[in-house]
């Protein structure tokens, strides 16, 4: 019953997305703690997760939406820069991980400010 | 015990990985003049090697399929061999007056800490973001 309340598709669409910025962390922690180990190729959040997640939240279904699901993969279109075969660069990989930092900060604020609306429409108060 | 901080194994073991190496490159700037180890010999340049070892890999709940640990293989023994100086008042010198000196290229292992300590502070910026993360996603719900 008291479900029904959070199955609105854009709550749980921020919901999704936040379970994938977290995993691409542990991605971008693992690709940065290996960035000396010689032949290891950087992992990613799969790139089909986008698209998964703008399909499923096409038809507005709470269950097609709950359904995606994000991995992670070994990003293949990365190349070696050096001869060790570590297909991790520095820069790219710090500046991704502040992006992804940004990210979260936006999702965290997306799913506040449904609860805080769902709180003003059940209380009638804002405050 | 839940992982609040995410990726907070890889970053760990990264640390740990590179504080060796520090530690390695340390004693081998310290040794660049031994000459005579505990078997006698000159001092051997000392080297790490990395590996990865497979964190998780189960795929269910979307969970951190496929994150990679990094630990210290070894600590390898440089193959080079010594090299030799004339230096006859030594008292390791042979009848030569040639003193065999640890083969320890003072630039390569200043190169080899700068890099070190790089990626260290790498992955103490993961550290910091990773607790931001944390704090952001621990205050969903609340007024700002």
């Amino acid at each position: 019953m008291i479900d029904a309340l959070f199955n609105e598709p854009n709550y749980l669409a921020a919901k999704k997305l936040m379970d994938a910025t977290a995993l691409r962390q542990e991605a971008i922690a693992s690709n940065l703690a290996n960035l000396e180990t010689p032949h290891y190729q950087r992992v990613d959040v799969a790139p089909s997760f986008t698209t998964e997640l703008s399909q499923a939240l096409a038809t507005q279904s709470p269950f097609q939406i709950g359904s995606v699901q994000a991995r992670l993969e070994v990003d293949t279109t990365a190349v070696a820069q050096n001869k060790d075969g570590n297909t991790v660069d520095l820069e790219t990989e710090l500046m991704e991980e502040n992006k992804n930092v940004l990210a979260h900060a936006l999702e965290a604020q997306l799913i506040t400010g449904s609860l805080l609306r769902l709180r003003l429409a059940i209380t009638g108060r804002s405050a | 015990m839940i992982d609040m901080l995410p990726g907070i194994d890889c970053t760990t073991s990264a640390l740990t990985a590179e504080r060796i190496r520090l530690d390695v490159i340390s004693q081998n700037i310290a040794n660049a003049n031994t000459t005579r180890n505990i078997d006698g010999k000159p001092y051997q340049r000392q080297q790490v090697t990395f590996e990865t070892a497979l964190r998780r890999q189960e795929t269910g709940d979307g969970g951190g399929a496929l994150t990679h640990t990094v630990k210290v293989a070894h600590v390898e023994n440089d193959q080079r061999p010594p090299v030799l100086v004339y230096n006859p008042a030594h008292p390791d010198a042979d009848h030569a007056g040639m003193v065999a000196m640890p083969a320890i290229n003072l630039s390569e292992e200043m190169a080899d800490l700068i890099v070190a300590s790089r990626v260290f502070e790498a992955n103490l910026a993961v550290v910091k973001n990773s607790r931001s993360m944390t704090i952001q996603t621990l205050s969903i719900g609340k007024r700002s």
